[in-house]
């Protein structure tokens, strides 16, 4: 028993014995272009044995490990280096450390992409721009006109990107569609995005050549995600110069609900401001939205539901009538979507939504005859989608999607003509594209989407593809290329039965510099345009004969800039975009310059905090060179220009306290006269002369004054953020 | 019986060296990170992670000192990588460790590097979620001193962002610092830092 006791103390000691016994680790830690990598943390596996590298590289410390051990080599941007060896052979190792795929510094396939939201890397503007930009009024369309690529069209309110009409723009939520995206509003007034800014947290804004898992749209999409979580229970009382508005968020376990009522009459501003019109029903727009969220462990399910209701008539001049016509319109609109994201076994990740929308329009129209119509548009999309990265190198899209349109329309006049028209479009898709980085530096997406266009009966591929490259730390170039088809209007389908989809191509070349709170861009590109409608006659009407042999192109350089370093508590950025564009559409005479586009347009938006005033003022400065329009006593086919438009914006947020804000927008307070165009009568005159009216905003200038209140449990909330 | 205590015995002295090499490890990390060397620090305590796997402690000092790190710097990318780090640590420790209210003022000191360096863009989406985070943690620890104090501080923040009165928090910064002298947790290398500055703060608050 004695010597198995003393076996033990000699085995023990023998043990420690050897656990003192030391061996020595060293090296150089280096990248792939042979500079030493300091600050490299280095040990062997299972251990607390280990150093870091110092300033050239190098390291050493002593183990009392022995026999075969694995050695790890780790640094933050670079793949952990493993070495498994005898311990004595672990000295003077040269260790080449490879950088790691990685989405924080590695490429990015931005070309046509302007991104807003916390979750993107170069952010051209922050969930908060689309809000705080002044002369945008809250509308995020109208914070979207202030980027390149973009043409302002005064008197329409809507995208006009890149030489595209504005349908030629959809918007999506939560990978939805949605049909309806815009306000009804009279002649001559600018439109509003249907949809509040207060619900949306990320924003992507693509001016063209992008993923294939967005179609039906030639030049651009906008892309809306609602928020996920909202992050605490909180009641919004807003009351502004033109309504008020309403707000409440609720959560309970893992739901929430979030419901938002809104009510605005311009009725009190006319009296005070009045404008060109004469107003019988002053504008008038009710409306509500909910969004309910559910959390799942693996996924998150979102129905968000809008309604709104819109009236009003108003008495507007009109060269052809010597009194003022009139026009009434009610719309009500209904839309809802719903949404799953959620992960599935693998990796995978399943998006599914739906979206239905119910349009109703009517109109009572009134100029030497009286005019009646009723448009109703039932219309839904649904979409499963599934991603899936495999490795840091290869990422995965795929999915199916399918769009059916119904429209309707009853025309009536007091002449007694009536007539009902129909349109039923139907258009399953299917797509699937992949992103893959070759290195940090180099990275490829390759798509491509097929689709079935049952109102001509035809089969459409779509390749898309971009290809992106690094050219040093701050910067890149990307390249892009795709093909794009839309279905034809609903304004040209109900007369014409069958016509073939709308095509698009986009070639794009693009440079961006991105550094600390500086971002430069530049983007040339070339779109081409085949298969536009053309139609004969004054008008697109029931007796007009249609083709698709209209054609054009589109040709431009954007540029932006944006820095809120150089200056303190300053925020700027300049957007430039010169364009060439000229199509044969519609009932052109020729290939020309279509009037809703501009050779030159120019934004600049500043935004200044000054915190002894607890103030944020906003400036915001527009140009857009002249547009085209028709002189029918000229030969020349729309040759006329109009001269430049000029606005500015100017906003005020004041911080009364936590909770309540103070907000004054003033849009052109130097009264610039602008002109939208021109309207030449029908007829000549007796002396042969067709006579013209000059078309101008309905208001040059406007004023808004709102007065914000958030009552939350933290009392720290405010609305800054919807502003 | 002589063999049971011998084996006891070797048991014990093995074990005993396993915990030494524990302390041995935590200690060399705070005396790097005592010397301003916080990279070397970091390692030290990853390494130890890397083998203590059911312990949270050495990676609440990897977020830590990098949180620490990160008000310092200016670069974006930097920061990200810097607090890329942060993340997988926390992450990592907060599996190990649930609703662990120490672990929760780190999350949000977290949020606050990030609002510290660029208010405009993070202020908004982040400070409704940190202060959601602080709440939390009070409910499950009200006399934890870091969490009262580390609230008391961003209250303070945004109190003085919002050129409001701070005063009112003085008191919570005062039951603070009674609580660092009463707080008792028995597992070693418990976060016990917070007193000097919680006192720092107190001072200037009679001011």
């Amino acid at each position: 028993m004695k010597l198995l006791f003393t076996l033990l103390i000699v085995l023990f000691s023998f043990i420690t014995g050897l656990l003192h016994a030391q061996t020595t680790v060293s090296g150089v830690v280096l990248d792939s272009k042979k500079n030493p990598i300091p600050g490299a943390n280095i040990y062997l596996d299972g251990t607390y044995d280990g150093t870091t590298s110092t300033m050239d590289g190098t390291f050493s410390f002593t183990t009392e490990e022995t026999g075969t051990q694995k050695l790890l080599v780790s640094y933050i941007a670079f793949v952990t280096y493993e070495y498994v060896a005898e311990v004595s052979q672990m000295n003077k190792l040269t260790i080449i450390l490879k950088e790691e795929i990685n989405t924080l510094t590695g490429v990015t396939l931005t070309a046509g992409t302007f991104e807003a939201g916390d979750n993107a890397k170069v952010t051209a503007l922050k969930p908060l721009d689309i809000v705080t930009t002044a002369g945008a009024v809250g509308d995020v369309v109208g914070a979207l006109q202030t980027l390149p690529g973009t043409s302002t069209v005064s008197e329409d309110g809507r995208l006009f990107v890149r030489g595209g009409e504005a349908d030629e723009t959809q918007i999506f939520i939560d990978g939805v569609r949605v049909f309806t995206p815009y306000n009804a509003s009279p002649n001559n007034s600018p439109t509003r995005g249907r949809y509040s800014p207060f619900l949306f947290n990320g924003t992507t804004f693509s001016t063209g050549g992008y993923s294939a898992e967005y179609g039906e749209a030639l030049s651009s999409v906008l892309l809306l995600s609602t928020i996920n979580e909202p992050d605490q229970e909180r009641t919004d009382i807003s009351i502004m110069s033109l309504g008020a508005g309403l707000g409440n968020t609720q959560i309970f376990g893992k739901n929430s609900v979030s419901v938002n009522l809104g009510y605005m009459n311009l009725r009190p501003y006319l009296e005070l401001f009045p404008d060109r019109n004469e107003w019988d029903k002053p504008y008038q727009i009710g409306s509500g939205e909910a969004v309910y969220r559910h959390k799942f462990t693996n996924g998150l399910l979102k129905f968000y539901s809008a309604f709104d209701y819109t009236n009003f008539a108003v008495k507007q001049r009109d060269i052809n009538y010597e009194n003022r016509t009139s026009f009434e319109l009610t719309n009500q609109n209904f839309y809802n979507n719903i949404s799953y994201k959620g992960s599935l076994k693998n990796d995978w990740i399943l998006s599914t939504g739906a979206g239905l929308s119910y349009s109703k329009n009517k109109y009572d129209i009134y100029t030497d005859m009286a005019e009646g119509i009723d448009q109703q548009n039932i219309s839904y999309h649904l979409k499963v989608d599934l991603k899936k990265r495999f490795n840091k190198h290869l990422k995965l899209n795929t999915g199916v999607e399918y769009f059916s349109s119904n429209y309707d329309q009853d025309y009536e006049n007091d002449n007694n003509i009536a007539y009902a028209t129909k349109v039923t479009k139907e258009l399953p898709v299917t797509f699937a594209e992949t992103d893959i980085f070759f290195t940090n530096n180099l990275a490829l997406k390759a798509g491509i989407r097929g689709s079935y266009d049952s109102v001509s009966d035809r089969f459409l591929l779509a390749p898309r593809t971009s290809l992106a490259y690094k050219t040093g730390t701050n910067s890149q170039v990307s390249l892009a290329y795709g093909d794009f088809y839309q279905t034809v209007s609903d304004n040209y389908l109900q007369y014409a039965g069958s016509l073939k989809p709308q095509r698009a191509q986009h070639y794009i070349a693009n440079y961006q510099y991105v550094k600390g709170g500086q971002i430069f861009r530049s983007e040339l590109y070339y779109k081409n345009y085949a298969d536009l409608v053309k139609y004969s006659g004054d008008e697109a009407a029931f007796n007009s004969t249609y083709n698709n042999n209209g054609y054009g192109y589109a040709s431009g350089l954007d540029i932006f800039w944006r820095d809120e370093k150089t200056f303190k508590n300053m925020d700027y950025w300049v957007s430039y975009s010169y364009m060439d564009t000229k199509r044969d559409y519609r009932n052109y005479e020729a290939e020309v310059m279509p009037s809703f586009a501009a050779d030159h347009n120019f934004s600049l938006v500043t935004k200044y905090w000054i915190e002894s005033l607890k103030s944020q003022f906003g400036f915001t400065y527009s140009f857009t060179s002249g547009r085209p329009y028709d002189d029918p006593n000229s030969n020349q086919f729309m040759a006329g220009k109009t001269k430049s438009y000029n606005n500015l914006g100017l906003n005020w947020s004041y911080l009364i306290d936590q909770q309540k804000i103070l907000f004054i927008s003033f849009t052109n307070p130097l009264g610039f006269k602008n002109v939208s165009g021109y309207q030449y009568a029908d007829a000549p005159n007796s002396n042969g002369i067709y006579e013209r009216m000059t078309v101008r905003p309905n208001a040059d200038s406007f004023v808004f004054i709102g007065f914000f209140w958030t009552i939350s449990n933290d009392k720290k909330t405010n609305q800054l953020d919807n502003l | 019986m002589k063999q049971v205590i011998a084996f006891l015995a070797l048991f014990i002295s093995m074990s005993s060296i396993a915990q030494s090499t524990y302390e041995k490890g935590m200690n060399k990390g705070f005396k790097l990170w005592g010397e301003g060397k916080s990279l070397e620090a970091s390692n030290v305590f990853e390494r130890i992670s890397n083998v203590e796997k059911e312990n949270w402690i050495p990676l609440y000092y990897v977020a830590q000192i990098n949180i620490l790190d990160g008000f310092t710097i200016k670069e974006k990318t930097e920061l990200e990588l810097k607090l890329e780090k942060v993340k997988t640590a926390l992450d990592k420790a907060k599996a190990l460790s649930p609703n662990n209210p120490e672990l929760m003022v780190l999350e949000a000191l977290y949020n606050t590097v990030w609002i510290a360096f660029d208010g405009a863009t993070y202020g908004m989406t982040l400070g409704a979620p940190t202060t959601e985070i602080y709440k939390k943690a009070l409910e499950l620890a009200p006399d934890n001193p870091r969490v009262v104090y580390c609230y008391a501080e961003w209250n303070m923040g945004m109190a003085s962002y919002f050129g409001k009165d701070t005063t009112p928090y003085c008191q919570e910064v005062k039951k603070a610092i009674e609580l660092f002298s009463t707080f008792k947790n028995e597992t070693p290398f418990y976060p016990s830092w917070g007193k000097d500055r919680a006192e720092q703060i107190y001072n200037s608050c009679n001011k």
